[in-house]
């Protein structure tokens, strides 16, 4: 951060400010902590000092976690998250563009028609969609979940991309029009390159909610090996309900794929939320 | 006066022109995205209200209207949704406290920023777990609050119905602050040196300056996050819920909200049809609040094309 | 049975509202029928609960199963373990789908006759004789509706045991109570010693299904006067049907129960009575034995029937259920599942059953004469006559919404007995409207 900084501080604003952020960043941390100190905790030690660290860490938690299906969870979870974020992104982008560039009758109906499809419910497709995955023999197929998953992220994605493809100078694009580029050449070369903060946004909210959905990976995907991670550990809870410690461990593992990925590509993590949404406006 | 004219007609002939080709175009764009949102959303909301109206394969007009709006669990889950509600300005709030805070620090202030977003990042099915271990009447926050004398505020956090909804709620909010303070931190960030060149001169205060000039700066991204974060409340808190109350909404029906109504009619309580209805008033109410939004922040979609 | 062919893609909702589809389903019986055995491969699917009231009996079932493909090397048997919470929406969402399990696991009463109305279950009796079918345990009462027989028995769940610590109980100078003003008394005694006398959780809501059968069944004659109440001869806020409720809100303000009540789930809670923090317990019938065992066995331990506060004829006596394995509908290979079942049954598995999990198969076949520990045969003993398990025979939607949630709020002291009695009465006389044909099967099943 290299910018210069709005107010003057003094000493003991600089006390306030330290104590706040300390204390919610304990608040945030901690969890996370009891979480994963009392996945290498004995049952009893868990539920007596759950803020204590480990007095012998045991990896008995993992041990039984992992042999659990847990692998085969992961690949599942892996498959959709990429499959469901590739196709939005591609679909998200191209429509977005047709809306931002080429102005129609009813433009503004149609895009407010998509965005307000971002607050429908997924329980409420949930039958419907069901019956629909049942007449084409796709229940417990990745394949279905990733689209319905597409499907339900694509209002929100082409919502935003569209805000940022607006401002984009008109006098970029039409240097190139001028050239005789066709507009997916345009589309190509000159737009998609300015839009890496807002393709990435879109990739981490898109794979966020993704990874961390329930409610429709419970119900399609019926079948053991079809299972993702959320729903694996979910069930966890109440298979291992008098073995916290295993289901500490499961959950750790649930978390670890992406705390790494947030740790190490933390800028782009932060960048990539924050761009889309500041400069679309 | 002629010349100019002359020039306007052309335009205007040639803006026409681009706007039959583009329309056409524009299809090619948007056709394959419109087409998956209709086979997801088209599909289903159509089914959804013809099951809203049908009984056992025979038309029952409104009959399963009556038995939903009259069952007392489906009103207080739309009351708790309702409720929920009020977390978006604590949210907002929240957000933005941290956000100028973060923003006037310097030293630290990556790692501080980082453990504060990581809860948004933690999958929300872990997170209720591991708070219903925390909240529990002998778990952790009270083994806590007791350790520091304060057993007074000891409480049955998700067992005690008058609370429930409230401890449910604190959760979220912990999950979801972190992505508000990111989303106004970065917009703050990237305003120009000079907007806050006046404060400076003035010697104006933290508080007034933040009020008075980062608020309206960032108004757009305070609207945005208060409009996901609402929609959050309304139609994204099955997960906590479904894992934290064990798929009950209780204790009671303390943190009953409308998708578990849904799905607790359509997969346990063998109610298809009341489920349907229950989602249509759902879809509807998030429409009313969708547009709610935009008329109060004058942000309609169309806005974002006059600018 | 109602049938429609579902064509158009914009009619697919429809086909979620007929509840029962024509897959045409073989009537011969196969009962002994070696030539109708499929000889091609195949691939049956098991989803199933169980594991967690009968440890081991995961272990169980993948050796019976060993053993019959084995026998059988054409068929495959793939098995998936529901959670608690699970177990009931993944069925009705395979119902839905008309595919998914070849044999699903379903609770006694309510939970395998409603399928069975739903159209969703291929009677076993229509594949396995009378002969068989006659040696399963109670098979004909909570199965059993208008001569056929929905599912199977698979083992017993004796419902529900009260667990008593005597070591506690004579630490303190008290005795075993044999009736409920004496169990209310040891509660005093205990309380004032910040001892739980019984520990429980109501968190997940179960609990609150069992206190119901085990407090409530004692003021009524038989199962028929709950279906009374179901159908609207009689009401919930009668005497007969509310009292126990007081009984509840007595044991609350007499302290009986840990603080955490609420908090815990089920499970998590009776460990309580493991660590020796609470005198008794209450535990699924086929885990009481482990639980004897794991606090000190016989000599430390009794397990009992809830003591009577009423003088019905049911107080006093322990309830009775077995959890049943059912053919799905849409089965392509009913005749091998119930072939499957039948083998599950054979004295070799019966008994492999009970060394697995120490629990009873719900076969009379079955010798309970291995059975060392007196008080798990007692418990077996008690279970081959028992009461009917009361939470059965109201529908599930009651237990959840009415039961499982009012216990909770009397446990809190946020309803009065009285208010809980009413709401459960309200909420029966909702669901008449909301099901429609609720009144019509409960009044089959009860003829």
């Amino acid at each position: 951060m290299t910018k210069s900084r709005g107010v003057k501080r003094s000493k003991v604003e600089a006390f306030f400010r330290y104590s706040l952020l300390s204390f919610v960043a304990f608040t945030a941390l901690v969890p996370a902590y009891i979480m994963f100190t009392g996945s290498f905790k004995s049952q009893g030690e868990f539920l007596n000092s759950p803020f204590g660290i480990p007095d012998s860490p045991s990896f008995a938690g993992y041990q039984s976690a992992w042999t659990d299906n847990f692998p085969n969870w992961l690949t599942n979870s892996f498959l959709i998250v990429t499959g469901a974020v590739v196709m939005t992104e591609i679909l998200a982008a191209l429509a977005a563009w047709g809306f931002a560039r080429f102005p129609f009758n009813g433009r503004e109906t149609l895009l407010g028609a998509m965005v307000s499809l971002m607050v429908v419910p997924p329980v409420v497709l949930l039958i419907p969609l069901f019956q629909f995955g049942v007449q084409l023999t796709l229940i417990s197929t990745l394949r279905l979940v990733i689209l319905i998953y597409v499907g339900l992220m694509l209002p929100f994605s082409i919502y935003m991309l569209t805000n940022f493809f607006k401002s984009i100078p008109e006098s970029i694009l039409e240097s190139a029009s001028i050239d005789g580029a066709s507009s997916f050449r345009t589309f190509r070369s000159i737009v998609l390159p300015l839009s890496g903060a807002p393709l990435a946004t879109l990739a981490v909210v898109n794979l966020l909610w993704a990874w961390n959905e329930l409610l429709l990976a419970l119900v399609f995907l019926q079948s053991n090996e079809k299972k993702t991670l959320m729903v694996g550990i979910t069930g966890f809870q109440s298979r291992y309900s008098l073995d916290i410690p295993t289901v500490m461990a499961g959950m750790s593992i649930a978390t670890l794929p992406l705390v790494i990925a947030y740790l190490f590509g933390q800028r782009f993590f932060i960048a990539g939320l924050t761009a889309g949404s500041t400069k679309g406006e | 006066m002629k010349l100019a004219s002359r020039k306007t007609a052309t335009a205007d002939v040639t803006r026409r022109q681009r706007s039959a080709h583009s329309s056409k175009e524009a299809l090619y764009w948007i056709g394959p995205a419109a087409l998956v949102i209709l086979l997801i959303f088209g599909y289903s909301v159509v089914s959804v209200l013809i099951s809203s109206f049908r009984y056992d394969g025979d038309w029952v007009g409104l009959e399963n209207f009556e038995i939903v709006i009259t069952d007392p669990i489906f009103l207080t889950a739309l009351k708790h949704n309702g409720l929920l509600l009020l977390a978006v300005p604590v949210l907002i709030i929240l957000a933005f406290i941290l956000a100028v805070t973060l923003f006037e620090t310097r030293r630290g202030m990556r790692f501080y920023r980082s453990a504060i977003f990581l809860p948004y990042i933690l999958p929300i099915p872990v997170v209720a777990v591991v708070f219903g271990q925390i909240y529990q009447l002998n778990g952790a926050l009270n083994i806590f609050l007791r350790s520091i004398g304060l057993e007074p505020l000891a409480q049955d956090w998700l067992g005690d119905p008058s609370i429930a909804l409230g401890t449910m709620s604190s959760v979220i909010i912990w999950k979801e602050v972190g992505f508000g303070v990111i989303l106004m931190l970065a917009h703050i960030i990237s305003l120009p040196n000079e907007t806050y060149e006046a404060a400076r001169i003035d010697g104006a205060g933290f508080w007034r300056t933040h009020l008075s000039i980062t608020r309206p700066a960032i108004l757009n991204t305070i609207v945005f996050y208060g409009v996901i974060e609402a929609i959050t409340m309304v139609s994204w808190v099955f997960n906590y819920v479904y894992v934290m109350s064990n798929g009950l909404g209780g204790p009671g029906n303390a943190t009953m909200v409308s998708e578990l109504y849904i799905y607790r009619a359509a997969f346990q309580n063998k109610a298809p049809e009341l489920a349907a209805v229950a989602a249509v008033f759902l879809f509807v109410a998030t429409l009313i609040l969708m547009v709610a939004f935009f008329r109060i922040q004058r942000r309609s979609i169309a806005g974002t094309f006059n600018k | 049975m109602k049938s429609k062919k579902v064509l158009a893609i914009g009619a697919m909702a429809l086909a979620l509202l007929l509840s029962a589809c024509s897959s045409s389903s073989d009537e011969t019986s196969a009962e002994g029928d070696k030539a109708a055995f499929p000889t091609e491969d195949l691939t049956l699917n098991i989803s199933w609960w169980g594991e967690q009231e009968a440890p081991g009996a995961q272990k169980w079932l993948e050796e019976t199963i060993a053993l019959y493909t084995k026998e059988h090397p054409n068929v495959t048997i793939k098995h998936v373990l529901q959670t608690t919470d699970g177990l009931i929406p993944s069925f009705e969402a395979a119902a839905a789908a008309q595919s998914g399990p070849d044999i699903q696991y379903f609770w006694g009463g309510i939970y395998t006759q409603q399928p069975g109305w739903d159209g969703h279950i291929a009677p076993i009796s229509d594949y396995l004789s009378e002969e068989e079918l006659s040696h399963y345990i109670n098979a004909k009462v909570e199965a059993g509706f208008q001569g056929k027989v929905w599912t199977a028995p698979w083992y017993i769940n004796p419902s529900f045991p009260l667990l008593v610590r005597k070591d506690i109980l004579a630490d303190n100078g008290l005795s075993v109570p044999t009736n409920w003003d004496e169990l209310m008394k040891v509660c005093d005694v205990l309380s004032a010693k910040k001892i739980t006398t019984i520990a429980g959780g109501v968190k997940d809501g179960w609990f609150g299904g069992w206190i119901y059968s085990i407090l409530g069944g004692q003021s009524v004659q038989s199962q028929a006067d709950v279906i009374n109440a179901v159908v609207g001869t009689t009401k919930f806020t009668d005497p007969e049907h509310a009292t126990w409720w007081t009984k509840l809100e007595e044991s609350r303000d007499r302290k009986c129960w840990n603080d955490d009540i609420n908090s815990l789930e089920l499970y998590q809670a009776q460990q309580k009575f493991v660590d020796g923090t609470a005198a008794m317990t209450i535990t699924a019938g086929p885990d009481a034995p482990n639980f004897a065992k794991k606090a000190g066995g016989d000599e430390k331990v009794t397990i009992m029937a809830m003591p009577a506060w009423s003088d019905g004829p049911l107080a006093g006596k322990m309830g009775t259920t077995s959890q049943t394995l059912g053919i799905t509908k849409w089965s392509k290979y009913p005749q091998v599942a119930a072939d499957f079942i039948k083998f599950s049954h054979t004295t070799d598995r019966l008994n492999a059953w009970y060394a697995a999990t120490g629990s009873m198969p719900a076969d009379d076949r079955f010798d309970i004469s291995q059975v060392q520990s007196a008080s798990t045969k007692a418990l077996f003993e008690s279970a081959l006559n028992g009461a009917p398990y009361l939470e059965n025979f109201i529908p599930a939607q009651l237990d959840a919404d009415a039961v499982f949630k009012n216990v909770q709020l009397v446990l809190k002291g946020e309803v009065t007995a009285a208010e809980a009695a009413a709401d459960k009465q309200a909420i029966m006389e909702r669901l008449r409207k909301s099901d429609r044909k609720l009144v019509d099967n409960f009044t089959a099943w009860a003829k």
